[in-house]
């Protein structure tokens, strides 16, 4: 690797060592009790991670949001794809979509909880519930944009109708839906951390909340830096996942504009 | 203009087929009306508190979080997007920044925002900015790195000086997608400032819900929610609007 490409591989490395340095200074000069240095915070880090229960309680959060997810992607892309090809379908769902699009999902919490419980059902539900639309959405404008030459071609070959939507429509509608798909992962995490604010019973998001009204500030300072990391390696193996299942479609240009 | 009225006609089917499962689990028992009242008495509940001003008051509490968060999210990311674009160096600082920074669940910044900045408006608006901000930031950076070069020689032959390009070619080429960053911002915008005045707050729609859910008043707990779907409808449909204003000129639209 030449020296250019290794720096660029480290750049982001740098960005987290700069954002740290940037906190540390910031809470040197403020010196207030309820915000420690990033130093006094990352000797905290350790502690949580090898604590038995905190452990438990960061596995739960992510069994729930593993299967909220994938049942929000077997449910949604289908739906998404149906939309997207099937104008009276799009019809029929587009109005209802729209209108609980922008619902928060997470506020729900407290009237699920009225009817399923504090436990796993209603979270994972919320989880549900907030990943599906994203995916819906782009599965719905990717499935719109396949052109309409390729199922031409397919039909004119003797593909069927269900070949047809499985070997053409998914495949060109994959790089849309996974740009849905993504959103949709950020979605679980932010859902996943509030419905556990709500209901306080397991969960990353129990352990967080927990520590702020008890005024841990550390384990607060702590557990943010835990979650933010969860949320990056998420997206970096996603991105991983993504490159190898799109890796025919056009490359984003990452080159920056010149003007000469 | 028929089939348009007829595709909306369709529309509003699932939407009659929603209601009508939801009254109709209260009237034949399914639901006890404690858990589940029904879609008259919530709309009814949301006629007659929209014009008292408490429900005023937090209405305008999150609507001025909203705007002054995603405002500021506009022009920053806009700013930003476009800098990073133009300018290698300010891309190199800010590429590694944004690719760690974005895959961020903000919400987890929230205890750290109320330790700073206090319980007021601060906090959350920051909040709504450091969530509407990175959709927005992507979207400008993408719409104008994709700027045909052709467009920029021809205004370079024409004698445009170099600054201009950037608001005479760059920023209406990239419009579109801009436009498109700034409706998901929206909507996330949205998602945010109720959950963060859910979290902590003493005014706000989010609040409403939480004081609703503490004294078991199933009816006041559906009304925010229902006000905050038909906010982000509302500001949708505006934003939609300012978008075919914006882009009249463009092919597609």
């Amino acid at each position: 690797m030449s020296p250019r490409r290794i720096l660029k591989a480290l750049s982001p490395l740098f960005a987290c060592i700069g954002l740290l340095c940037v906190w540390q200074f910031a809470s040197m000069r403020l010196q207030t009790e309820s915000f420690p240095t990033a130093i006094e915070t990352l000797k905290v880090v350790p502690s949580i991670l090898t604590d038995k229960e905190s452990i438990r309680n960061i596995l739960d959060s992510m069994r729930r949001m593993a299967i909220g997810l994938t049942l929000a992607v077997l449910f949604a892309i289908p739906l998404g794809l149906m939309m997207g090809r099937v104008k009276a379908v799009a019809n029929f769902f587009n109005p209802l979509m729209m209108i609980i699009y922008p619902v928060p999902k997470a506020a729900l919490m407290p009237i699920i909880m009225l009817w399923l419980g504090v436990g796993d059902v209603s979270k994972t539900l919320v989880i549900f519930l907030g990943v599906s639309l994203p995916i819906i959405y782009h599965s719905f404008q990717g499935g719109k944009a396949v052109e309409e030459k390729m199922l031409w071609s397919g039909a004119a070959m003797g593909m069927s109708a269900p070949s047809r939507m499985l070997r053409i429509v998914l495949p060109a509608a994959l790089p849309e839906i996974l740009t849905g798909c993504r959103t949709g992962l950020v979605l679980a995490l932010i859902t996943m951390i509030t419905s556990e604010m709500i209901a306080r019973q397991s969960g990353a998001g129990n352990i967080l909340f927990n520590a702020l009204d008890m005024a841990q500030y550390d384990t607060v300072f702590a557990m943010i830096l835990i979650v933010g990391l969860m949320g990056i390696i998420f997206d970096a193996v996603f991105e991983k996942i993504r490159m190898s299942l799109v890796r025919w479609s056009q490359p984003r240009d990452d080159m920056p504009l010149s003007f000469t | 203009m028929s089939e348009r009225i007829n595709a909306f006609l369709i529309g509003l089917i699932p939407i009659a087929l929603f209601l009508a499962l939801w009254q109709s689990l209260v009237s034949f028992g399914y639901a006890p009306s404690n858990l589940l009242p029904p879609p008259g008495a919530v709309f009814g509940r949301l006629a007659t508190q929209f014009f008292t001003s408490d429900f005023l008051h937090d209405l305008a509490a999150t609507l001025i979080r909203l705007f002054a968060g995603f405002g500021i999210a506009v022009l920053l990311g806009v700013f930003i997007g476009l800098a990073a674009a133009v300018n290698p160096a300010i891309n190199a600082v800010v590429k590694p920044l944004v690719r760690v920074l974005a895959p961020i669940p903000k919400v987890a910044l929230y205890p750290a925002l109320l330790l700073i900045l206090g319980f007021d408006h601060a906090s959350k608006i920051t909040l709504v900015t450091a969530d509407a901000l990175f959709p927005i930031l992507l979207s400008t950076y993408y719409g104008a790195a994709m700027v045909e070069q052709k467009l920029i020689w021809s205004a370079q032959a024409a004698g445009t000086p170099r600054w201009q390009i950037l608001f005479k070619v760059v920023l209406p080429a990239a419009m579109p997608s801009i436009l498109t960053g700034c409706r998901i911002g929206l909507v996330i915008s949205c998602i945010v400032v109720f959950l963060a005045e859910m979290i902590t707050s003493s005014d706000g729609l989010g609040h409403m819900l939480v004081q609703a859910a503490r004294t078991f008043q199933t009816v006041d707990m559906f009304v925010p929610l229902i006000m905050i779907s038909l906010l982000g409808l509302i500001l949708n449909s505006l934003l939609h609007t300012l978008r075919g204003y914006l882009l009249r000129g463009f092919p597609e639209v």
